[in-house]
């Protein structure tokens, strides 16, 4: 059901150490092509450019959360339709019920395994990737 | 009454034969005394006579009573008796006088006149039952006029035949004179007068018969009423004990009798006060029940004693009334313990109602509401008053779906009651958490009668439930992240994958290391918050020169400083600073202000600390040139894991609770902590603690007390 591939990953996370660890993980295991930002005003910098597959998403960050990078993040065109993952360490009971409503395909909780995080993205993307997903070319 | 005038008329003929029989009766009666003695049957009609005319005069006497009255009754049967004696006597007396005097003419006359007489005083005296029973009965008026009618026309009747009568007597008188003149003066006498005696008798005790007839109705009626009142009073339920004006107790009723555990005679003629228990006795004045009723707190100031010496609470009335001649004072006596007993338990059922805090609506069955208490209006914002007769659901905050209030219903209908949380709104638009009970409550037959709800706000626990869940997020999320940090980096370089380069195995060895290093700090600092708050942090309270601890502090900050290429200044002054405190807590408190300041200042910065006297305690102040605090900032700078700038507190290593504990450790030790942000030029935090005063020295007990903070200072 797929057509296309997964290629490129705009993630957006604060904590610098963990930006390195699954930007090692993504590019280098599973060769995506990774924009990395460390706030949702860089995130949205290098979006239009970037013209992400799939957006991976940090929740609690500093002034603006996941959530609210999501939701703008999604008034541009560019990925307006790109499955969204949130990856992050708050995992109480009723959290990820919450992030589904938010409109995220999937959560992936920290810590997580470096060495299966992209093979998880990928899973993912075959899932939900396609659907709705014109050509970007 | 009937026919008063004819009444008076009855009267005043009577009095004036009974005066002309009086006349008659001594003139007479002396001057044949000895002639007449042998007649054995005359003398006792004669006592007769004189008995027949007690009750009259009884009858006259102001005043008279009901008892009294009914010896009247008595006196009137024996009338009966009498007229019957007297026939009997005329007959003996025809036996003696027929040869000598021919009576037989007047015979006919006198007898008819006395029978005549009779017949109609029974007529009077039916007419008077009659017209009696007619009013008691509320008969028709015209009824009882016409009843009136006859017994007026029955009393003139009497007049004439009370005329024939005294004819008759004028004739026997003439008879007497004419014809009799040759018998024996006083055998004549004593015939003559006495026949006229028994006619002045016959005729009086017609008249006096209507009279006494009359006054025996009533007195039968009275009779009956009175019998009806004393079993009355002998059966109510409250006590009655009637007194005289000095309070001697004349009688009690059952009640009474009962409620005192005494009977009426033996308590008789004792004051009354002797039923009182002694701490009422001196209140106790029969003059007090001279006028009107007494006011309530009057009534209920009096302790009964019982013969068994136990005690009752009393509630005295007392009517004064006028009875034979003088003036009674009739107690009504009520035995109030239990009144009492019930008043107090619903006065204690109406204070807690009134000043719990929780709040209390009670419904009807319809569930308009009927009562609230004031914690209701507490907590909910409308006054008793606002809400009175509505329903409930005007405090419905339209964030409970239908659903929740069906159930809710079914489930109060099923079992009787409901508990739970509700969202609710209070009358300024704001919804609030709270927790309510309600309960249906049903009468003898299980019929629900009312609906009562407790309530209680639990918004501010449910906010502090809130902020605890919070902070345990936060604190899972805080350890997570470094974990992260750990576990990847760790994982990466395990697995040997040839695609990390030398530079980044380089990398991730520093992360895991700088992340191992925030993840013991982190637990470090919240193990020591969560200390601090639960109040289980030990303090080892010593006396401390806060300027040699800003010295120490100082220079063991120096090496961190310098990886920042920053300066800790300590400005010279004071070196006297003595505060009580604890001398690690203290140096926590200083480390973190102290690395703060450094961290956030700019390379080659300055850190300058002072020591000064400020209002009765040592300051202590950490000014940096950093890029300050922004204002939006400030409400949450010591709040847990806040962070001006998180985006560079990993760089910075903070966990974001060291202000927070300072604080908290301050707190503790009586003191108060703050800072002074002027952003790009200059920030300040301080602290201050009181200045040691001599009298902190002193030991109580082998503890040292100290006053300014409440701790407790453990003897050397």
């Amino acid at each position: 059901m797929r057509d296309r591939h997964l290629n490129r990953i705009l993630y957006v996370e604060d904590d610098a150490d963990i930006r390195k660890i699954v930007c090692i993980s993504l590019e280098m295991i599973g060769d995506y092509t990774v924009a990395a930002c460390g706030s949702c005003a860089e995130a949205l910098q290098v979006v239009d450019d970037f013209g992400p597959d799939l957006l991976l998403l940090d929740v609690m960050m500093p002034d603006v959360d996941g959530p609210l990078t999501l939701r703008k993040l999604r008034r541009r065109d560019t990925a307006a339709d790109a499955p969204a993952v949130f990856i992050t360490a708050k995992v109480q009971a009723g959290d990820m019920e919450h992030y589904r409503e938010l409109g995220v395909v999937d959560v992936i909780v920290k810590p997580f395994d470096p060495m299966t995080l992209s093979e998880r993205i990928e899973h993912i993307w075959q899932r939900y990737g396609g659907d709705g997903h014109v050509d970007a070319g | 009454m009937i026919g008063n005038e004819r009444h008076n008329l009855a009267h005043a003929v009577a009095g004036l034969l009974i005066l002309a029989f009086f006349v008659w009766t001594f003139n007479l009666l002396f001057s044949i005394q000895s002639n007449w003695a042998e007649s054995n049957e005359v003398i006792a009609m004669d006592k007769d006579v004189h008995a027949l005319f007690d009750p009259w005069r009884n009858l006259n006497r102001p005043g008279n009573d009901v008892l009294e009255n009914y010896e009247v009754d008595a006196q009137v049967t024996m009338l009966g008796r009498y007229l019957q004696e007297y026939r009997q006597a005329r007959g003996r007396l025809d036996m003696h006088s027929h040869s000598q005097v021919d009576l037989g003419t007047f015979y006919a006359g006198m007898d008819a006149a006395a029978l005549e007489m009779e017949a109609l005083a029974r007529r009077v005296l039916e007419l008077a039952a009659q017209r009696e029973a007619l009013r008691l009965a509320g008969a028709d008026p015209t009824l009882i006029s016409a009843a009136e009618t006859e017994a007026a026309t029955t009393m003139a009747r009497m007049d004439q035949a009370f005329q024939s009568g005294l004819e008759i007597i004028a004739s026997i008188d003439r008879l007497l004179d004419q014809r009799l003149l040759n018998l024996d003066a006083a055998r004549r006498g004593g015939v003559g007068s006495l026949y006229l005696i028994v006619i002045v008798a016959l005729v009086s005790s017609a008249l006096s018969l209507a009279l006494l007839r009359r006054t025996a109705v009533q007195g039968e009626a009275l009779r009956e009423s009175s019998e009806r009142l004393n079993a009355i009073v002998n059966n109510v339920v409250d006590g009655i004990v009637t007194v005289d004006e000095q309070g001697i107790i004349e009688s009690l009723n059952r009640t009474a009798e009962k409620m005192f555990g005494r009977t009426s005679d033996s308590v008789a003629g004792h004051n009354f006060r002797s039923l009182l228990h002694s701490d009422s006795r001196a209140l106790y004045d029969p003059a007090d029940f001279d006028s009107g009723p007494q006011p309530a707190e009057n009534k209920s100031r009096f302790t009964g004693i019982r013969r068994d010496g136990s005690e009752f609470s009393m509630e005295l009335e007392g009517t004064r009334i006028h009875v034979h001649d003088r003036w009674i004072i009739v107690h009504i006596v009520r035995d109030v313990t239990e009144r009492k007993r019930a008043e107090k338990r619903l006065q204690l059922a109406a204070t807690v109602f009134e000043n719990t805090s929780e709040g209390i609506m009670i419904t009807d069955s319809a569930g308009r509401l009927q009562s609230t208490n004031p914690a209701f209006t507490a907590i909910t914002g409308f006054a008793a008053d606002e809400v009175i007769g509505q329903n409930p659901r005007i405090l419905q905050s339209g964030l409970q779906s239908p659903d929740f209030y069906i159930k809710m219903w079914e489930t109060i209908a099923e079992t009787g009651r409901w508990q739970g949380e509700i969202i609710n709104r209070r009358k300024n638009g704001e919804a609030y958490t709270q927790w309510l009970n309600i309960n249906a409550v049903k009468d003898g037959s299980g019929k629900v009668t009312h609906y009562v709800g407790v309530t209680f706000d639990i918004s501010e626990l449910k906010a502090s439930e809130r902020m605890k869940d919070e902070f345990i997020a936060t604190v899972s999320h805080e350890l997570r992240t470094p974990l992260t940090s750990i576990h990847g980096s760790l994982s990466l370089l395990d697995s040997g994958a040839a695609a990390v380069s030398p530079e980044d195995s380089a990398e991730l060895v520093r992360i895991a290391k700088g992340n191992s290093q925030r993840l013991v700090r982190l637990i470090d600092d919240i193990l020591s918050i969560a200390k601090v708050e639960s109040e289980k942090m030990k303090f080892h309270l010593r006396q401390v020169n806060l300027a040699e601890l800003v010295v120490n502090a100082a220079e063991s900050n120096d090496d961190y400083a310098k990886q920042f290429g920053v300066r800790i200044d300590v400005e010279p002054g004071t070196e006297d600073a003595r505060v009580l405190g604890d001398k690690d807590r203290l140096m926590q408190v200083l480390t973190n202000l102290l690395s703060n300041a450094v961290k956030h200042s700019p390379e080659n910065g300055v850190v300058n600390v002072a020591t000064a006297r400020k209002n009765g305690y040592w300051r202590v102040t950490v000014t940096d040139n950093g890029p300050g605090i922004p204002e939006s900032f400030h409400g949450e700078v010591f709040q847990k894991f806040a962070q001006a700038d998180a985006t560079d507190r990993r760089k910075r290593g903070g966990t974001g609770l060291g202000l927070s504990i300072s604080k908290a450790i301050i707190d503790r030790l009586g003191g108060h902590i703050g800072f002074d942000s002027d952003p790009g030029v200059r920030t300040s935090f301080y602290f201050e603690l009181p200045m040691m005063q001599p009298h902190w020295d002193m030991e109580v007990g082998g503890e040292r007390i100290v006053a300014s903070t409440g701790l407790q200072v453990p003897a050397e």
